[in-house]
């Protein structure tokens, strides 16, 4: 085993022990590609941490991923629990941004009026 | 097109971590007597082949086709700010060994936008990955500044003039 063999290992033991770290009980995923970079992803994010921050929510973890292809709905922020259930926001402005955190992720409950994916849910459930 | 040129960098710095970059380095200079800003951002992440970097600022052209609609602007939007305030713009890449983005323009151009809240923007990089070392280095007319996130401190920007500021980032946004 050389030297460049154990910084690799090093190097994996570390993206795993940053990925284990997350242990959480919600995942929120903020989608920063280029597109929601445009339409104010940063801010939408710099206001989630800082509420996240100021009230103290310690079950959050935080990640950011590329384009997810819905492009004309950004900014949108995924939120994962640990059971895997996903519940996808779109077009959040900073207010709902500190919504989402009082009322999801402290709460548990979903945001019905910001709330893309569980909204279609719903209307496929209802009869026609 | 971005209005601020922090958001530029922050897109390019995400097209870096997704390179699997650990080490990404953004520097921006700017000098108001010789009236240009220079932004460069450099990574030691996959790179890219020849072909793909004469690819990459053409429609449509991204590389991470994963993703359920890339789009690949990013790039070519920094190009046409970079370019429309009389600058130039470069991108230089050695596959496995990394990739280097600059981008100089007039910084009295009418059209060149601000430079907006860079510490939002290393902020939100450093968040996407934290294991990632993200260096910023700023210089504003002789004014320094340095962030590392490595050491997750602030360093004392050392000064070749006698101006006092909030540290550079701020001044550079200004």
């Amino acid at each position: 085993m050389n030297l460049d063999e154990l910084k690799k290992l090093k190097d994996k033991a570390q993206r795993q022990v940053a990925l284990r770290e997350g242990n959480k009980k919600y995942r929120v995923v903020f989608s920063m590609g280029t597109s929601g970079i445009a339409a104010g992803a940063r801010e939408i994010m710099t206001a989630m941490l800082d509420e996240i921050d100021k009230r103290g929510v310690d079950n959050v973890e935080v990640a950011v991923t590329g384009e997810i292809g819905l492009v004309d709905a950004e900014p949108v922020i995924r939120i994962e629990d640990r059971s895997g259930e996903k519940v996808t926001y779109a077009k959040v402005n900073a207010d709902a941004a500190r919504k989402i955190v009082t009322e999801h992720l402290q709460k548990g409950k979903v945001v019905d009026g910001l709330a893309v994916g569980k909204v279609k849910e719903k209307e496929a459930e209802r009869p026609k | 097109m971005f209005d601020q040129l922090s958001l530029n960098i922050l897109d390019i710095g995400m097209n870096s971590l997704a390179a699997g970059a650990t080490a990404l380095r953004i520097t921006v200079i700017e000098n108001t007597k010789r009236d240009w800003l220079v932004i460069r951002v450099r990574d030691n992440g996959c790179g890219m082949n020849k072909k793909t970097l004469r690819d990459i600022l053409s429609k449509n052209t991204s590389t991470k086709a994963h993703r359920r609609k890339p789009i690949g602007l990013g790039l070519a939007l920094l190009r046409q700010t970079s370019e429309m305030c009389g600058g130039v713009f470069h991108v230089h890449s050695i596959p496995r060994k990394g990739t280097g983005v600059t981008a100089s323009m007039r910084a009295s151009h009418v059209d060149r936008p601000p430079m907006g809240d860079l510490n939002a923007t290393i902020f939100a990089l450093c968040a996407a990955n934290p294991t990632v070392d993200i260096e910023l280095n700023c210089e504003s007319d002789g004014e320094k500044f340095h962030f590392s996130s490595q050491e997750g401190k602030y360093h004392e920007p050392r000064r070749t003039q006698e101006t006092q500021g909030q540290g550079a980032a701020a001044s550079c946004a200004a």
